[in-house]
């Protein structure tokens, strides 16, 4: 009797795995489904469309891959700058036994939370100048605090215990750092980056309001000029490249994650 | 460039501060008009999944990929069949708290013990009356909590609709910019970006008390 429920307990529990499993597999595989879908459906749907020239001088490939380009490159360099930027000081910060500067930056990392992303772009622009530059310094400043948050939060969450035990295994607290703490913290410390990754994205669609070009410049010039067609287009490329982003993200988190963890 | 003067903005609060209120009403309106709807639609459609592993894990999936989608894009694409102002910003910004909403219900729902659930079962109760007397209420914080997610975010991204004509304080930002050069720009995108900090600042107060006094009275820590 004992046994039986044992093994209907376990077969019932590999069920769930499998399960599991399979969702996940489906999950993984679905975005670039979803993204081939409707890219190639945005395709099928411009072939049949008579353009005229205001639609012919924005719907061309040249046009396409440079704001693209654009685009990407907004979003790359300020996740970049930010990964390089906010994770040391995450570091430094989880370091300091002061509870004000700890209790100070969360507090402001939950205002920066509040704060709308138009609002820092465009005072940015109003304050300093318009282009590139103020539109690349708004993304890092804006998603500076939420990967801030997430390193400090990955560094404290770790057991003290295994941190001591590490510590009585006679290994340097920089060792520890760089050999328990830091792997440990890691699932975390990406999923930050991975939201700020496609927070940037979105962010960067509005920096065509500072003429900092992208993608968003279809969108605005669609609306503008009430051209549908290149509308479309723009926002179809962008939820693409925000959804593919995601998903190259959730990619390298699995590959990146500590095998134990 | 526009240096910042104090006094400058002061006469700007004072001359307009009928214009800011009205703007941050609308604003709050707007998000807590589509936060009723993403309730109701994300509450019963958790309700209806939650014990099925595999619509549950569609739904959060498909959720997300609405997340994911940048808002001045989905704002667009509303503006075709749905026009210019109210309708679109509700339906986006209703998109947009789905996912908090009805991942927060799917897992505050699966956090009721079983055994609370088969003394349930055991006093006679039928599933519905176990779902609204049992499960909902010990589920209601976490619920919340998801409400209050999705009113942060919302606030944030109702901004950006006053691009296409959407209500709120937002249409302060766009004045601000497209006054630029102008004395008054930099006032008009600082109060539109303040009011919207202070907005978020005030609903997340207000949902920590709304969360206190819906809890049931059991439950109350």
């Amino acid at each position: 009797m004992t046994v039986s429920t044992a093994t209907t307990a376990i077969s019932t529990a590999s069920a769930a795995r499998r399960t599991d499993r399979r969702i996940r597999i489906a999950r993984r595989a679905a975005t670039p489904v979803i993204v081939v879908l409707s890219l190639g459906g945005l395709l099928l749907w411009l072939s049949t469309l008579e353009l005229d020239s205001i639609e012919q001088r924005t719907l061309n490939w040249d046009y396409i891959f440079l704001r693209t380009g654009e685009h990407l490159n907004l979003t790359i360099v300020a996740s970049i700058l930010v990964a390089v930027l906010a994770i040391p000081t995450g570091i430094l910060l989880s370091r300091t036994r002061s509870r004000f500067t700890r209790g100070f930056v969360l507090g402001l990392a939950n205002v920066g939370q509040a704060t709308p992303a138009v609002g820092v772009v465009i005072l940015l622009a109003i304050i300093w100048q318009t282009g590139y530059t103020t539109a690349l310094v708004a993304l890092v400043i804006y998603s500076f605090l939420p990967v801030l948050r997430n390193t400090m939060i990955g560094l404290e969450q770790i057991d003290p215990f295994v941190k001591e035990s590490a510590l009585g295994m006679g290994m340097t607290s920089g060792q520890v750092l760089r050999r328990i703490e830091l792997p440990l913290a890691v699932p975390v410390i990406l999923a930050g980056l991975r939201t700020s990754l496609v927070f940037c994205v979105g962010v960067a669609t509005i920096a065509t309001f500072i003429n900092a070009g992208g993608l968003g410049d279809m969108i605005v010039n669609g609306l503008k000029l009430q051209r549908f067609p290149v509308l479309v287009t723009g926002a179809v490329l962008v939820a693409s490249i925000a959804l593919l982003i995601d998903w190259v993200a959730s990619v390298i988190e699995d590959v990146l994650r500590p095998k134990g963890v | 460039m526009t240096p910042f003067d104090l006094a400058g903005l002061l006469t700007f609060w004072s001359r307009r501060w009928d214009d800011i209120l009205e703007l941050m009403v609308e604003h709050l309106v707007v998000v807590l008009i589509s936060l009723a709807i993403a309730m109701v639609i994300g509450v019963v459609v958790g309700m209806l999944t939650w014990n099925k592993p595999i619509p549950a894990a569609i739904v959060i999936a498909a959720a997300g990929v609405a997340l994911t989608i940048p808002s001045l894009a989905l704002l667009a694409l509303l503006i075709r069949p749905f026009g210019l102002g109210w309708t679109s910003t509700v339906i986006a910004l209703t998109f947009y708290s789905l996912l908090p909403i009805v991942r927060n219900t799917i897992v505050g729902l699966r956090e009721v013990p079983p055994s609370v659930l088969e003394s349930a079962m055991g006093m006679g109760m039928g599933p519905i009356k176990r779902m609204m007397s049992i499960q909902l209420p010990i589920a209601w914080p976490i619920i919340l909590t998801g409400v209050r997610v999705a009113a942060q975010l919302t606030i944030g991204i109702a901004a950006i609709a006053a691009y296409v004509a959407g209500p709120g304080l937002g249409t302060l930002i766009f004045n601000g910019l497209s006054s630029l050069g102008s004395k008054n720009a930099l006032n008009f995108a600082l109060t539109g970006t303040l009011g919207v900090i202070i907005l978020a600042l005030l609903v997340d107060a207000a949902f920590v008390q709304i969360t206190r006094l819906t809890t049931s009275r059991g439950l109350r820590a």
